[in-house]
């Protein structure tokens, strides 16, 4: 009894032990997905299924809004320029602009609403409604069929994204300064292209890798972890995305200062 | 089982696109910052880099050539900066070229700039180290710069304080620009001026005329200019001339010896000029003859009326009378 009561004690307080026992429980559910990844049996079809999901079908909604940035950044950035006579510049701008950080970041934000969302309403009704534990009855690993082919999805799937993300954005760009600035396709390619390196690139993939795994790994452990109901299942779609979104903002700052760091090494 | 094999063709086609749409950024990439390209490897040292960063553009009669490749320390703080550059070029760039930094445009990125070189020397070669031109520091134009605006402010002073002067009337172009009298005068002088202009107008213009004239056939100056016969004869005039002007100085020279005699007394004019006593004896001698010459014309007549001398003087003094009466 006294050592049910010493259990029932928080170790710090009540609301920093929970913390520090979601980050655990975090920390154990990546764990588990780098141990579930590389063993057999491979969920291909699932896989291939959320990819289409998850890819596919985010693809109207990324490109527009990538076409819609590509032409709002250039409209917003070029009265700036103008003024100091460098409007000329403006591929270079949106160049470094979308590839460094507009593109993977907006096409991040676009698929941890849409995906995370989804990823956690899902699951998390699974969870709600037992269907993960009856898998498990049925010898079906859930981990496996559900959070490794999602996770992997996403985290494939976002790169792919952020390259027509970005592709569409400098088409969006390129009518727009082509509509004003009367600048050739072919100038405007030499320009973006001449404005970024390859590490800008190796970072925009690394960073796109980053975040969709970030956006499967929350969105199917806020679901998977997901409790009280469909109550339950709203909160851990919300979770799911107000996560996402936070740990990608996170993240972009850190491979930022990396991404300084080796390019000023 | 369809629509799963339509849904993977999908997600394949998908994948494809995504991946092609990185390859071939990455291509261009790589082919417009010549990565993919063979490259040699050339060196420059530098005092001050200004800034410039590995990855920056190398340009050559403003192409670009290559990129930074490494930054160094050299030597007594000076900076080494490898640059990669692309092997087909080469053969433009010769062992003399200079490297220098600039800018790509105004406030554009640092890029060394390789220029010059002569035909004469050699291609440079892998490794080899090119001669460093400092370029023009920024802070050194700011410092010309300064002592520009201190010009300026003393410059300024200076006029602030002569169209002071001017304005308040003193010195000579206050006093022109104050003075009635003085305007006045300047007007009469202008007025003269004008004056002086249009008489030296119509005498242009009457040179003009002379010279006109001068230059039609037919007169002395056309025909010296362009007649060649001319000189010849002139050329004949004046060795004419010449001998007369020997001979002329012979005569002098002649009448001089002359004249030097006549002034001596040992010659017979001379004597005559310049003696006295002999002009005394001469004079004597005929006042004499005068004398003697009375005496004889007093004889003379009267042998006249003496025989047998009158008969011929009658028949003379008859012959007379009849030769005046036959004319």
């Amino acid at each position: 009894m006294a050592e049910e009561s010493e259990d029932r004690k928080p170790l710090l307080s009540k609301k920093i032990d929970k913390f520090f026992t979601g980050l655990a429980d975090a920390w154990n559910f990546v764990r588990r997905f780098f141990q579930e990844v590389f063993m057999p049996p491979y969920e291909f079809k699932e896989i291939i299924q959320q990819c289409y999901r998850i890819g596919v079908e985010s693809l109207p909604l990324i490109s527009l809004t990538g076409f819609i940035v590509g032409i709002v950044f250039t409209n917003q950035s070029r009265p700036s320029l103008s003024e100091f006579g460098a409007a000329s510049w403006l591929p270079s701008l949106i160049s470094i602009a979308v590839v460094r950080a507009m593109g993977p970041l907006v096409t991040a934000l676009i698929a941890a609403g849409k995906v995370g969302s989804s990823i956690g309403a899902e699951i998390g009704s699974m969870k709600v409604t037992e269907q993960i534990d009856a898998m498990e009855v049925s010898a079906t690993n859930p981990f496996k069929f559900l959070v490794v082919s999602r996770v992997l999805a996403t985290t494939l799937m976002i790169p792919l994204l952020v390259m027509y993300t970005d592709f569409v954005a400098l088409m969006g760009s390129f009518l727009s300064v082509n509509a004003n600035e009367m600048v050739s396709m072919t100038t405007f390619f030499v320009q973006v292209f001449e404005a970024i390196t390859f590490l800008d690139i190796i970072s925009s993939v690394f960073k796109s890798v980053l975040f969709g795994f970030t956006i499967g790994i929350v969105g199917c452990y806020k679901g998977y972890n997901s409790s009280k109901g469909t109550e339950g299942v709203g909160r851990a779609a919300n979770a799911a995305v107000v996560m996402a979104m936070f740990l990608i903002f996170i993240e972009e700052l850190l491979v930022l200062q990396l991404v300084n760091a080796i390019r000023g090494m | 089982m369809r629509g799963e094999n339509r849904r993977s063709v999908i997600v394949g086609i998908f994948v494809f696109v995504g991946i092609a749409i990185l390859v071939v950024g990455v291509l261009t990439l790589g082919g417009q910052q010549k990565k993919f390209v063979k490259a040699i490897q050339l060196k420059t040292v530098f005092d001050d880099i200004g800034g410039l960063q590995t990855g920056n553009n190398i340009w050559f009669s403003g192409v670009k050539i290559g990129t930074v490749k490494k930054i160094n320390f050299y030597g007594d703080a000076q900076v080494e900066v490898e640059m990669n550059v692309e092997e087909a070029v080469v053969e433009f760039i010769r062992k003399d070229s200079k490297a220098t930094i600039s800018s790509d445009g105004l406030i554009g990125n640092k890029i060394i700039v390789i220029y010059g070189g002569s035909t004469e020397v050699a291609q440079v070669e892998d490794g080899d180290r090119l001669e460093s031109v400092m370029p023009l520091d920024t802070d050194q134009m700011m410092e010309t710069l300064q002592i520009n605006n201190e010009n300026l402010v003393e410059i300024t002073g200076n006029l602030k304080e002569l169209t002071g002067k001017i304005a308040a009337g003193k010195g000579m172009v206050g006093a022109a620009m104050t003075d009635s009298l003085l305007a006045d005068n300047f007007k009469a002088i202008m007025a003269n001026l004008d004056r002086a202009a249009a008489n030296s107008n119509r005498v242009v213009n009457d040179l003009n005329t002379f010279t006109a004239k001068l230059n039609q056939k037919g007169y002395l100056f056309n025909d010296l200019v362009t007649d060649t016969t001319i000189v010849k004869e002139l050329k004949a005039s004046m060795a004419s001339l010449n001998a007369t002007a020997a001979n002329a100085q012979q005569l002098t020279l002649e009448l001089q010896k002359v004249s030097e005699k006549l002034s001596s007394t040992d010659n017979s004019m001379g004597m005559l000029l310049n003696d006295a006593e002999f002009a005394e004896s001469l004079r004597s001698t005929l006042e004499n003859t005068d004398s003697a010459t009375y005496n004889l014309n007093k004889g003379m007549e009267a042998l006249e009326y003496t025989w047998p001398f009158n008969k011929g003087f009658k028949r003379k003094a008859k012959a007379e009378a009849k030769e005046a009466d036959g004319n």
